[in-house]
């Protein structure tokens, strides 16, 4: 053992100083040692000391040695310096000799240049270099001149060194969510931490200001713990208990391994937070966006290519545009006063699969929290949100930096990098709840109610940060939360089954005798219908999905399917032939007692407004009102639709995508034309851009067909909501000769669910080869795109 | 020494469990397993992707145990997994050479 080592070890273990002063200080005794190797090289060689310099590089270079690093510098000198390798040699072997590890090179400042070209690690290592011994001038122009030349080339080089950090961290994990983190190498660690100052250092991207110098300290607090007790940088299980109770400073006393694992993981999202936004707009700024530009902007770049006054600005709903590839806010737009903006900004930048400005959030989390219950405006955005399937996660993780879903769902705060210490899961329970509720997107065509699910699964492991049995303290929260959220008492009750029940199915799936009937009597006492089984296993797929490889086996899949399949047998047998019958809103019932020619009245309603519309009913009216409503750039929420006596009611419940909804006079005036075939619908919506149009979820469009109804068949359609859907749907119902008797037209959140009771000409139910037709016609139309 | 083998209905592992630990058994392996016997499959379409593997879930067990208790570790996994019915599985026991306990490096019957 030697001095140095000692000192070192004695550095490291002061308690008495902060991680940071530590660090500092390490450095600084390093220094003082190379400075005293470094002089004494020069005078026993009889080399010329201005023709030299000792430059520390990477942490050490930053001043932030840990016991564990190795002393990284770099003896530069001038081309015509002599007895280099005697100056060298004199202070590399007394380093070798102390047994700190050592990692040299000795170059001139061209040398440098050139490996720096060709060598990431060089740049990286060098923008931080810091002169240690020798002369400052010749290490001050190494700096500059790798500086200079990293700015010059970064624009070509950013491409190659972005697929370098997705390569380590599809190889290594994501550091907030590894059970065992490497704090070096996992992303959002202290590597991706020396790639932000390159970023930053490179000025081609601005990096954003946030907390991250705090996190970066964190991390090297714990990697420092972990270096004192000989370990390396990653936080292994069996340790991490121990670690937690060294780093009192940072944890408190009686930290537990889940602190400390929460600590981490905070840290790390807020630099992988960084580092996201970094790369995004690196990559845009290189001009090479094809491999990361959503098909929705490339094509929103392309038409606005023409523009001449600054950035184009293009609108993607009420107070929201798309500016240079990230969604901001519209310049009249008011966050304080418009409560809606901040879940319509985040629902328009998951559906365009693009980035909410940073910025923009910080503006947005003005927004919150919200007035109670929401309004129908903040919930469909909501669910929209959380429907856009994988393009959500960076939105909710960009929401939840700023504290806006805390601020939106105060419960959602104890589940935040909660670590699950337990090889079966693969995520903390927040993300954990993202990725259940992307993975139930893909279900949302399973179920009749895709909101339900994708709010289900969003809060199904709530009861997580609580004390007690997760599930049924996860649905006392529900059913608060779901009040909260405007849900009715139905959906409510519905919402506190998939939350209390989600390990329901695989329990009993997996632990009790599928023949035995009473197993099935198990289920169906907390399940109450067919709908909400579907859900319930739509949600536990989707959990199983988002747990890990040990939970999603086909082998459990199996179970559980063939219980709920038992289930459903069940279910059907004991099912009532005696349904209620529907209650039919008033403007329905109203307009089929009118006569005469087609009316439209327009009345004002929750976060909308209500059309009435009443005609003498004609082949493919619907289709025409629908491509009405599209032209004056209304969206659909729901409507009822009937036929009574060659009469038609429709009452659309409707939301305008930009602005005040638009004069009555105006839209029945287009209706009466479109009728009489003076205004050609398909046609003009045929004209209109497809800018705007949403990109769909992960799974495909599904078309029911139901012949169980005794005077139509239903044609039930689930697809992901876009322009003139509608439209599209309804036109194709007539081209495959169909007659729309009724409707029950739901938009919940981006995806619809619409059932249409159709008949042939005559007014018959469809026969088996005219429905399967219908059913081939209309998917046909919802696939092309 | 015995290797016992057995393959459940997975609901059954529960009771399985409980038999041998009333036997002072305090170690055992446990795996998801597919396959058939006399029960077959049934063949069934789920979301698009029909199973007509004809394989039915079922848990794997397995105990190393003293030759002297195999007998007892299988008569009591047998009556514990029995429900009378068809897939109630199968038990089986082969000889094992050697055991060693990685941590300790304890070998044979003190590995157990």
């Amino acid at each position: 053992m030697n001095q140095q080592a000692d000192e070192r070890q004695i550095i490291a273990r002061r308690s008495d100083l902060t991680g940071s002063e530590r660090r500092a200080l390490l450095s600084d005794a390093t220094d003082v040692w190379l400075r005293g190797l470094f002089v004494d090289a020069v005078e026993s060689a009889k080399a010329d000391a201005s023709q030299f310099s000792l430059v520390a590089v990477g942490g050490y270079g930053r001043r932030e040695m840990s016991l564990g690093s190795d002393i990284d510098v770099v003896l530069v000198h001038e081309p015509s310096a002599l007895r280099v390798e005697e100056v060298a040699s004199s202070i590399w072997y007394p380093v070798w000799d102390s047994k700190i590890a050592l990692d040299h090179s000795v170059r001139t400042i061209a040398q440098a240049r050139t490996l720096a070209g060709d060598d990431f690690k060089v740049v990286l290592g060098l923008i931080d270099a810091r002169v240690v011994a020798g002369s400052t001038e010749l290490g001050e122009s190494l700096r500059s001149g790798i500086l200079g030349d990293w700015r010059a080339s970064a624009g070509d080089r950013l491409a190659e060194l972005h697929a370098t950090a997705m390569e380590r961290r599809s190889r290594v994990g994501d550091l907030a969510q590894l059970l065992e983190p490497d704090l070096k190498e996992a992303y959002g660690g202290l590597r991706d931490v020396v790639l932000l100052r390159a970023l930053a250092a490179s000025w081609t991207v601005e990096v954003p200001r946030t907390s991250w110098a705090a996190s970066v300290a964190t991390l090297l607090d714990v990697r420092d713990a972990l270096h004192v007790r000989g370990l390396r940088d990653r936080l292994s299980m069996q340790e991490q208990d121990e670690i937690a109770s060294d780093l009192s400073d940072l944890l408190g006393d009686d930290a537990s391994a889940d602190d400390l694992l929460r600590t981490v993981y905070l840290a790390a999202r807020d630099i992988a937070y960084v580092s996201d936004v970094a790369w995004y707009r690196a990559l845009r700024a290189t001009k090479k966006p094809a491999s990361l530009a959503p098909r929705v902007l490339r094509r929103l770049t392309r038409r606005s290519s023409g523009s001449s006054n600054g950035p184009e600005r293009v609108p993607l709903a009420e107070g929201v545009v798309l500016v240079e590839g990230e969604v901001s806010l519209a310049r009249g737009a008011k966050p304080a006063e418009d409560q809606g903006l901040v879940l319509r900004a985040a629902a328009a930048a998951a559906q365009a699969s693009v980035m909410l400005a940073p910025a923009t959030v910080e503006r947005l989390s003005a927004c919150t929290p919200v007035n109670e219950p929401w309004n129908n405006d903040l919930r469909q955005s909501w669910v929209s949100l959380l429907g856009a399937g994988r393009s959500s996660v960076p939105v909710l993780e960009a929401m939840d930096q700023a504290g806006i879903i805390s601020a939106l769902i105060p419960e959602w705060e104890a589940v935040r990098s909660l670590p699950q210490r337990n090889p079966m899961h693969e995520f903390t329970v927040d993300r954990h709840l993202v990725e259940t509720t992307v993975h139930a997107g893909e279900r949302a065509r399973d179920v009749s109610r895709p909101d339900l699910l994708l709010v289900g699964a969003f809060l199904h492991d709530i009861g997580k940060g609580y004390p007690g049995d997760h599930s049924i303290v996860g649905a006392d929260m529900t059913r608060d939360i779901g009040q909260r959220l405007g849900f009715s008492d139905d959906d409510i009750a519905v919402l506190e089954i998939l939350v209390r029940q989600h390990l329901l199915l695989p329990d009993i799936a997996t632990r009790r005798d599928l023949e035995d009937p009473a197993t099935i009597d198990a289920v169906l006492d907390k399940v109450p219908d067919i709908s909400t089984l579907e859900l319930l296993h739509a949600l536990t797929w989707a959990d199983a999905q988002a747990t890990g490889p040990s939970v999603r086996t086909s082998w459990r899949r199996r179970l559980i399917f063939d219980l709920v399949n038992e289930c459903k047998a069940r279910m059907r047998a004991d099912e009532s032939d005696e349904r209620p019958e529907p209650v039919e809103p008033t403007g329905v019932v109203e307009a089929l007692a009118e006569t005469g020619d087609a009316t439209l009245r327009l009345m004002p309603a929750d976060d909308g407004c209500l059309i009435v519309v009443s005609a003498p009913d004609r082949f493919g009216l619907l289709a025409t009102v629908a491509g009405v409503l599209s032209l004056h750039r209304l969206q659909v929420r729901g409507a009822r639709i009937r036929t009574s006596n060659g009469r038609a009611a429709q009452e659309w419940y409707v939301r305008p995508l930009f602005g005040e909804p638009p004069d009555e006079r105006a839209m029945a005036s287009d209706v009466r034309a479109a009728i009489a075939g003076d205004l050609d619908v398909a046609e003009r919506l045929g004209k209109r851009s497809e800018g705007n149009r949403s990109l769909p979820s992960g799974a495909a469009p599904k078309v029911l067909v139901d012949t169980s109804a005794a005077n139509h068949t239903v044609i039930e359609v689930r697809a992901h909501d876009e322009p003139a859907l509608l439209h599209r749907i309804t036109s194709a119902l007539v081209a495959s000769d169909s007659l729309v008797t009724g409707a029950k037209i739901d938009t919940l959140g981006s995806e619809v669910v619409d059932a249409f009771f159709v008949t042939d000409r005559l007014g018959s139910p469809l026969t088996a080869d005219h429905a399967d037709a219908v059913r081939t016609t209309v998917q046909a139309t919802l696939e092309a795109r | 020494m015995k290797l016992v083998t057995a393959i459940i209905k997975p609901f059954k592992l529960d009771d399985v469990k409980t038999a041998v630990e009333a036997l002072d058994v305090h170690g055992m392996t446990v795996s998801e397993a597919s396959g058939f016997g006399r029960q077959r499959g049934h063949t069934e379409v789920y979301r698009g992707a029909e199973y007509t593997v004809e394989l039915v879930p079922k848990v794997r067990i397995e105990i190393v145990i003293d030759d002297d208790r195999a007998g007892d570790v299988i008569d009591a996994i047998v009556g514990a997994a029995q429900t009378g019915k068809i897939g109630d599985g199968k038990v089986w026991a082969v000889p094992v050479d050697s055991v060693v306990r990685v941590r300790t490096g304890e070998t044979g019957a003190e590995a157990l």
